[in-house]
């Protein structure tokens, strides 16, 4: 025999519950305010790897997009295109790195000739960005290199501690 | 005549929650583009400026003779800064300033291997403060260099602790803001 249904239950008020939205709001308010204090519009300068730990410093001032050169613990790169693909190749006695130093004479040149053609300044800038434990032979020499080729404002991108 | 009293009293209050589903939504979408946009690691620069390297078409022989003519009558400090394994040296052009056994490097390494920047910036802030204003042309300039296989990491906090320093106001001055690089020859 089926049971009857449930009368008790049948004439069960349902009571609506409702979300208390507003504490979440709260929450919502407050990580927007802080995701909005750490906006950025510049995009990702430097792509961080465990070949390339830049240094850490104190240092204040924000970087520029410029051509960037990358020296990491094994090879040389000019805006992400490997240039020296194995570092301890540089011959120890000559102080100019010879494939950067034709790579960077190669954007030097379109620099020059977009300042004739566009009007776009040459700034001589350049971003430099090392590894933190290059030995200070390496980058001196990839410093002079781009001395040599007309990239004389060097900027040396660093993690800002302070 | 009076008017009619006002039937305001007596009319209901509505109770209308405010329709916050909209603003929801709208938080919803911004916080994961916020969050695409943050900057989570600040990256800085340190500014080093090299003279140009002279061209085949700047100045003549003659223009150069009287460049370097001027440069022999300007008073130069021509302050060096060299950093070897057993600690950091501060010379001027020719001479070295010994450390306080009288060998060996001005500043030697801490005990615990590290090198002993407050020991440099002290010296420094002395050499600063003894030629203030006696006319060097190269008074900001400080030139650093080091041996082959010394870590850039090192050399970045030398630049950190030899380009500010605070004085006895508590204000923020130059110590040797243009750092050049040199190498041992």
């Amino acid at each position: 025999m089926a049971f009857r249904p449930s009368k008790s239950k049948k004439n069960l008020q349902k009571e609506q519950g409702e979300l208390n939205m507003k504490s979440m709001m709260d929450m919502m308010t407050i990580i927007l305010l802080f995701l909005l204090k750490s906006f950025s519009t510049e995009g990702a300068l430097v792509t961080p790897s465990e070949e390339l730990r830049l240094p850490v410093s104190m240092q204040i001032e924000k970087p520029k997009k410029e051509i960037n050169v990358s020296v990491s613990k094994s090879m040389i790169l000019v805006n992400d295109q490997v240039v020296v693909p194995s570092v301890s190749d540089i011959p120890k006695d000559m102080m100019l790195i010879t494939p950067l130093a034709s790579k960077l004479a190669e954007f030097a040149n379109q620099e020059r000739q977009l300042e004739i053609d566009v009007g776009k300044e040459f700034t001589h800038q350049i971003n430099i960005q090392g590894d933190e434990a290059i030995p200070f032979e390496i980058l001196f020499k990839v410093m002079f290199t781009c001395s040599k080729t007309d990239f004389y404002k060097m900027r040396l991108v660093t993690i800002s501690k302070g | 005549m009076a008017f009619k009293p006002s039937q305001r009293s007596q009319s209901e209050d509505i109770q209308m929650d405010l329709d916050i589903r909209p603003v929801m939504n709208l938080m919803v979408v911004l916080i994961p583009l916020l969050i695409s946009c943050a900057e989570w690691v600040k990256i800085s620069v340190i500014e080093i400026n090299v003279p140009p390297s002279k061209g085949p078409s700047s100045g003549g022989e003659d223009e150069d003779a009287q460049q370097d003519e001027m440069k022999e009558q300007e008073k130069r400090l021509g302050l060096k800064i060299a950093v070897v394994h057993e600690g950091i040296t501060i010379g001027k052009a020719a001479t070295l300033l010994e450390g306080e056994e009288g060998e060996g490097p001005t500043i030697t390494r801490k005990e615990d291997g590290k090198y002993d920047y407050e020991k440099l910036r002290e010296k420094l802030i002395e050499i600063k403060k003894l030629i203030a204003g006696k006319g060097f042309k190269d008074e900001d300039r400080a030139v650093l260099t080091a041996s082959a296989d010394i870590e850039y990491q090192v050399i970045i906090d030398i630049m950190d602790n030899i380009q500010t320093y605070e004085n006895d106001k508590k204000e923020i001055v130059p110590l040797f803001p243009q750092v050049n690089f040199g190498s041992i020859l």
